[in-house]
């Protein structure tokens, strides 16, 4: 039982970690930043957008496009961690194997870069 | 997986790697050299696709790559030629007409490479996982060649429209396998075909079998998954339209085949109702809507509804017959619908650009009498006017379902392609007997090409009837 | 010789037709002409060597023609006496009328495809004359009748030409049906329909003993024995004749089929095709000789009809109408003499005929010709110091016809011989409606007489009617067409007399050599030389009397027949309407028909074989597409909503249809 838990207790110190670290960054502001209220700032952030508007109004289409090309890579990641986990079980031909995913990838993003999506005029 | 197999495999598969380098490879000279380079991405990647379908015929040998989710059998190279033909004779078509309708854009001939990719791959995909990855390969650059001329309002809107049915049916599709998965244990055609045939046959799998057979009917375009069809091919650009008509429908009716010919094969009863539904539906519906269309893109849409109607009448047979007719018939439709739409590209006019309007075809026996028998006999044959190669295709399918004791189907597929005659005739009756619209531009050469050698083939079908038809038999003798 | 004769007009047809427009009028003129001549010579030559000669029946085969079962039909020719007779009549009178169309035609710009018609007829006539079974002369028959209809519609432009050449095609069609139904029933009775077979059996056919009343043969639901059958075949053989030979009552197409060109009346609607009939029944003797009820019918129907066409003729004013009257009426004699038995005197009266007639429509052509193209006798007159060789032709024509000759003598003109046998053999006749013929006869001859010296008086006699800008330009026709009336008219005054002992008198059997069958007990000729004299003064006297009435009526008080019409004026309307046939036969057939043809046509076809056939399915499918097409919305949304319906429908069937 002690066992069982002693396995957890790394997870414990990762969350008072990060609970600690939270809270002083939430903290810290209140005690050593600058105060200028306006109005902008005191609104509610929306991405750019206002918060209560009409649903239908029209937008910038590269928010998508941004947000699109983050999330592609964003969800690489997902295949990079169990690679990287079992790393040494899948050998030279697993390694290879992600080093060809991962070349695909960087095609696609010269290819974003060049096309100049990633510019925001 | 060891190194040796990993060998294999990948010499297996020499014709999908090339086109996958290939893709990427141009899509980095496009990119490095501008919009200026659209012709020599073109040109090479008509080269690439000719070097694949080389290799593919010249050095590619029998066998199964990657874990068995790859195969590479007669069948598979049968219909990837096939495909590249189409993909290959869509992409010489388009050259000319790339400025006219705004997909002079590099990416489309890198985008018409992948889609052939995905088709390569979904031919040989002998794996759930494996058919859906080719799929949707296919799927997503197909997407956005419909829409690529981003300016016109009816190609957005027809990428749009494709993209969410295809996606739901995508969706459909993989709630099928993953219920086949769930009640085989299984995702691979072959381990299902086994386990099928020990007996089981709980329901749910009828019901996966159902949701993926609707999500490959999408593909083909077959009744009633076939709504995107007439507004994709009227909106899309007409070269990409004509890319749409061939080669996909080879790769999905391929794969169409292969899943109920081997991992389904031990439940035909149940898929065999299936397909008898969509085959009807598909020839009703091609056969009656047609006919009140004046766009002649239009009209095509449901000219190969009603084409899927009838080759799915091969299929439904499930004999060897009815496989080998299948295969025929895809070939003799790609050849008419590649020779159509060549003629449908040489509609233009130098002040107002292309035309779709059927009655502008009127007198064209008398301005272009070549052109206007060309197509006239493309139209002949795609009615199935014997002797031309239209009536061979449908005789195999009809006299596999008649074989197979189909008789009623046959029925149906004759009654269907006589109210279909009508609007081929009619096209015909506009170009030889109403008053001659204005003249067309002079026409390009290759489309001239293309048209006129559909139209031998179509004429002097006959005489290559009997090599076409042995290596379609050992095509189908695979799954039997 | 005998492939030359039949095929030269054949191989002139198809060179005018086909080679018209290439080798021009004159050269198909000449060509058709020449091929003609020669085939008149040798067929002179066939005559003198099987009738003239002791030759027997001759059978030349052409080729195999069909063979089917037990129908085993070559092409021959048959080549006996009555062919020869036929062979001299056909081509002398064609080539003669070929000649005289050069003069006549020489206006007209379609002359290589009249010629090419011409010979086509004569080749057509010819294969007819000679046919060695019945098939052959079915062919033979339908191909006058073409060439006929193509003529009397030659000059297509004009509606009643064409409207002619229908009715002429038409009601032949009628005559047609028995004819063919009548080769049937032969077939049935005989098994054969080839000549020799069919008279071989027929000697042996006549019913006898207990086998009398077996049924033989079914015809129209009735079951026939032996006689009743050959009755019922004979009527049916003899109602194609009908048709052919326009009798009574299939007569009507005759006067009408004068819209074609005056040569071909002369030919087709004198001469030849309309002896076709005469020529049938005469070649069928073995079979008609058997059965003594359909002889009496065809007694009946020529005396009739030689009696009412005469009526007719006696108030026409159209020139070749009175003519074609004429025509109609001599036919009737000539069936009279078949229907009594004497085979011989109507072939006679058909030979003779054939130059009279042909030389008194060539005779009117000549007059139209002169008068510009007029053809009523009324705005004629007075042509006779105009047109002097015409005029002697046309009176040589009529003496003939009206059968000018001194009794008891054998002085006399062609009609003199055969008419007056023909009258002749009536009253001796065995039949029991021999005297009704005879009386029927005689008065027809004396209107013969009548309307024929009507015909001269009122054309070339009186002061001219014509309009004086006509009258300055009436000319006398050229030789071309003079030269063939001179060859005629010798015929119409000595053919008579030259053969008279041939086709009906002493040498009767060597001539004829049995082509013409007769019983045993047949002996009109026996009796035909022992009449009392009354009876053979007795149409002469007819002649005379028509002569002079007509001559009292026209010359002496021309107001008489004026007055006479106003006194009996719908005695005058009914001779003048042709006795209302017409009329008659438009309301009964020609209405009804079209009233049918209609109602089958805009009820039958139109509203319920295509209205629910055709026309339905092609209404149902542009329903049908109309509703399919609305189903393309153009809404994501219901394409999203037609595909889920679509699976949930194939879920649902999957789920009914296997029983789980």
């Amino acid at each position: 039982m002690t066992e069982l838990l002693g396995n957890y207790v790394p997870i414990a110190i990762f969350i008072g970690i990060a609970l600690v670290i939270g809270l002083a960054l939430l903290i810290a502001p209140f005690a050593v930043a600058y105060k200028a209220p306006d109005s902008e700032k005191l609104s509610a952030y929306e991405c750019g957008f206002n918060a209560f508007d009409d649903a239908r109004m029209k937008f910038d289409i590269r928010f998508y496009l941004v947000s699109i090309l983050f999330i592609i890579f964003d969800l690489e990641v997902a295949f990079l961690f169990p690679w990287a986990v079992s790393f040494s079980d899948v050998g030279w031909i697993g390694f290879w194997s992600m080093m060809a995913f991962l070349g695909v990838l960087t095609i696609g993003f010269i290819y974003e870069w060049k096309k100049g999506a990633l510019e925001w005029e | 997986m060891t190194a040796e197999l990993l060998n294999t495999s990948l010499q297996l598969s020499v014709p999908e790697l090339m086109l996958a380098v290939g893709a990427m490879v141009l899509l980095m000279i496009g990119v490095f050299s501008g919009e200026r380079s659209v012709t020599i991405v073109s040109g090479l990647a008509v080269a690439l696709l000719i070097m694949a379908g080389l290799w593919l015929v010249l050095f590619t040998e029998n066998g199964a790559a990657y874990g068995g989710a790859f195969l590479s059998d007669p069948f598979a190279r049968f219909m990837k030629v096939l495909a590249l033909i189409g993909s290959i004779t869509a992409m010489v078509m388009s050259v000319g007409h790339a400025r006219a309708e705004r997909i002079d854009k590099f990416e489309y001939p890198v985008l018409l490479v992948i889609a052939t990719l995905g088709m390569m791959l979904m031919i040989s995909a002998n794996d759930m996982i494996a058919l859906y990855l080719g799929l949707e390969l296919q799927s997503l650059a197909l997407y956005v060649v419909a829409a690529i001329n981003r300016d016109s309002v009816r190609s957005t809107e027809a990428g749009l429209k494709y993209f969410v049915l295809g996606a739901l049916s995508s969706g459909m599709l993989l709630y099928g396998a993953s219920l086949v998965y769930g009640y085989t244990g299984y995702t691979g055609f072959d381990e299902i075909a086994r386990v099928l045939g020990e007996g089981e046959r709980p329901l749910g799998l009828v019901f996966g079998l159902v949701f993926l057979l609707t999500g490959i009917a999408f593909k083909i375009s077959a009744v009633p998954f076939h709504m995107w069809t007439p507004d994709v091919y009227e909106g899309a650009p007409t070269p990409v339209t004509a890319f749409f008509s061939a080669a996909p429908k080879i790769a999905a009716m391929a794969i169409f085949i292969r899943l109920v010919s081997s991992a389904f094969e031990p439940i035909r009863i149940d898929w065999q109702q299936i397909v008898v539904f969509l085959s009807v539906a598909s020839m009703a519906l091609g056969a009656f809507a047609a006919i009140g269309q004046r766009n002649i893109k239009r009209l095509m849409a449901y000219s190969s509804i009603g084409h899927m109607g009838y080759a799915l009448v091969g299929l439904a047979a499930g004999t060897q017959a009815g496989v080998r007719g299948v295969i025929i018939y895809m070939l003799i439709y790609m050849v008419m619908t590649l020779g159509t739409f060549a003629c449908i590209l040489a509609m233009r006019r130098k002040e107002e650009g292309n035309v779709e309007n059927i009655d502008e075809l009127a007198g064209l026996s008398s301005t272009n009498p070549f052109m206007a028998t060309m197509l006239t006999i493309l139209m002949f044959s795609l009615a199935g006017i014997p002797p031309l190669a239209g009536f061979f295709g449908k005789y195999v399918v009809f006299a596999a379902a008649i074989q197979a004791e189909l008789y009623w189907l046959a029925v149906i597929g004759v009654l269907a392609s006589v109210v279909g005659a009508y609007y081929y005739l009619r096209i015909i009756k506009i170009m030889w007997f109403d008053e001659p619209a204005p003249e067309f531009a002079p026409v390009a050469g290759e489309l001239k090409l293309v048209y006129g050698l559909a139209g031998l083939f179509i004429l002097g079908y006959v005489f290559v009837a009997s090599p076409l038809g042995l290596a379609a038999d050992v095509a189908a003798r695979t799954f039997f | 010789m005998y492939h030359a004769i039949v095929f030269l007009p054949l191989l002139g047809a198809l060179v005018a037709g086909l080679f018209g427009r290439s080798i021009g009028a004159k050269a198909s003129e000449y060509v058709t002409s020449l091929f003609l001549v020669v085939a008149a010579v040798l067929s002179w030559v066939a005559f003198f060597t099987v009738a003239l000669g002791d030759s027997e029946t001759l059978r030349i085969p052409v080729l195999e023609w069909v063979k089917s079962g037990s129908l085993d039909v070559q092409w021959a020719f048959r080549i006996d006496t009555l062919t020869s007779v036929m062979l001299v009549v056909v081509n002398t009178v064609s080539a003669l009328v070929h000649i005289y169309s050069i003069g006549y035609m020489h206006h007209d710009p379609h002359r290589p495809r009249f010629f090419a018609y011409l010979s086509l007829f004569t080749f057509a006539m010819l294969m007819l004359v000679t046919s060695d079974n019945l098939l052959q002369m079915f062919f033979g028959w339908e191909g006058v009748g073409l060439a006929s209809y193509l003529l009397i519609g030659f000059w297509y432009k004009k509606p009643s030409a064409s409207a002619a050449a229908m009715k002429a095609f038409i009601v032949n069609r009628v005559g047609d049906f028995g004819f063919i139904l009548g080769i049937f029933c032969l077939y049935m009775l005989f098994g054969s329909i080839n000549f020799q077979t069919i008279f071989a059996a027929a000697a042996d056919f006549a019913p006898h003993g207990e086998q009398a009343s077996d049924v033989v043969l079914t015809l129209f639901g009735m079951s026939l024995d032996k006689a009743d059958a050959l009755t019922w075949t004979c009527l049916l053989l003899f109602m194609g004749a009908m048709g052919k030979s326009a009798q009574i009552p299939l007569h009507t197409w005759l006067p009408d089929a004068m819209e074609g060109p005056t040569p071909v009346s002369a030919l087709i609607h004198a001469a030849t095709m309309v002896t076709a009939g005469v020529f049938l029944v005469a070649r069928m003797s073995p079979v008609f000789e058997l059965s003594h009820d359909a002889l009496t019918v065809v007694t009946v129907i020529g005396a009739i009809t030689a009696f009412f066409a005469a009526t007719v003729g006696l108030v026409q004013n159209d020139i070749k109408r009175v003519i074609a009257y004429s025509t109609c009426s001599q036919l009737g004699y000539m069936f009279v003499a078949l229907g009594i038995g004497a085979y011989g005197a109507a072939i006679f009266h058909l030979f003779t005929h054939a130059f009279f007639k042909a030389l008194l429509f060539l005779g009117a052509g000549s007059v139209i010709h002169s008068v510009s193209d007029e053809q009523d006798m009324r705005r004629m007159g007075g042509l006779r110091k105009h047109i002097p060789m015409t005029y002697w032709m046309m009176i040589v024509g009529t003496i003939a016809l009206t059968g000018v000759g001194i009794p008891f003598t054998v002085i006399g003109t062609a009609g003199f011989f055969s008419k007056d046998a023909i009258i002749e053999s009536a009253f001796v006749a065995h039949s029991s409606v021999a005297g009704f013929a005879y009386v029927m006869l005689v008065v027809a001859a004396l209107f013969t007489s009548f309307y024929s010296w009507r015909l001269i008086f009122m054309t070339f006699h009186g002061k001219p009617r014509a309009s004086a800008d006509v009258m300055h330009h009436v000319h006398e026709s050229p030789p071309v067409m003079l030269v063939p009336l001179y060859i005629l008219a010798a015929g119409a005054l000595f053919a008579g007399l030259i053969f008279h002992g041939f086709f009906f008198g002493e040498e009767y059997a060597e001539f004829w050599k049995g082509a013409l069958f007769t019983l045993p007990e047949n002996e009109i000729l026996e009796h035909y030389h022992h009449v009392p004299a009354w009876v053979k003064l007795s149409p002469f006297v007819a002649m005379l009397l028509g002569l002079v009435t007509a001559w009292y009526f026209y010359i002496r008080s021309p107001e008489t027949p004026k007055r006479l019409a106003q006194d009996h004026r719908g005695l005058y309307q009914f001779l003048l309407n042709k006795w209302y046939f017409d009329e008659l036969y438009d309301v009964m057939f020609v209405r009804s028909s079209k009233w049918l043809g209609s109602f089958l046509w805009k009820k039958g076809d139109q509203a319920t074989i295509d209205g629910l056939g055709p026309n339905a399915v092609a209404a149902r499918v542009q329903d049908i597409t109309g509703r399919v097409v609305k189903l393309q919305t153009g809404y994501l949304y219901h394409y999203a909503f037609v595909m889920l319906i679509g699976v949930a429908a194939l879920v649902t069937w999957m789920m009914l249809g296997s029983a789980f």
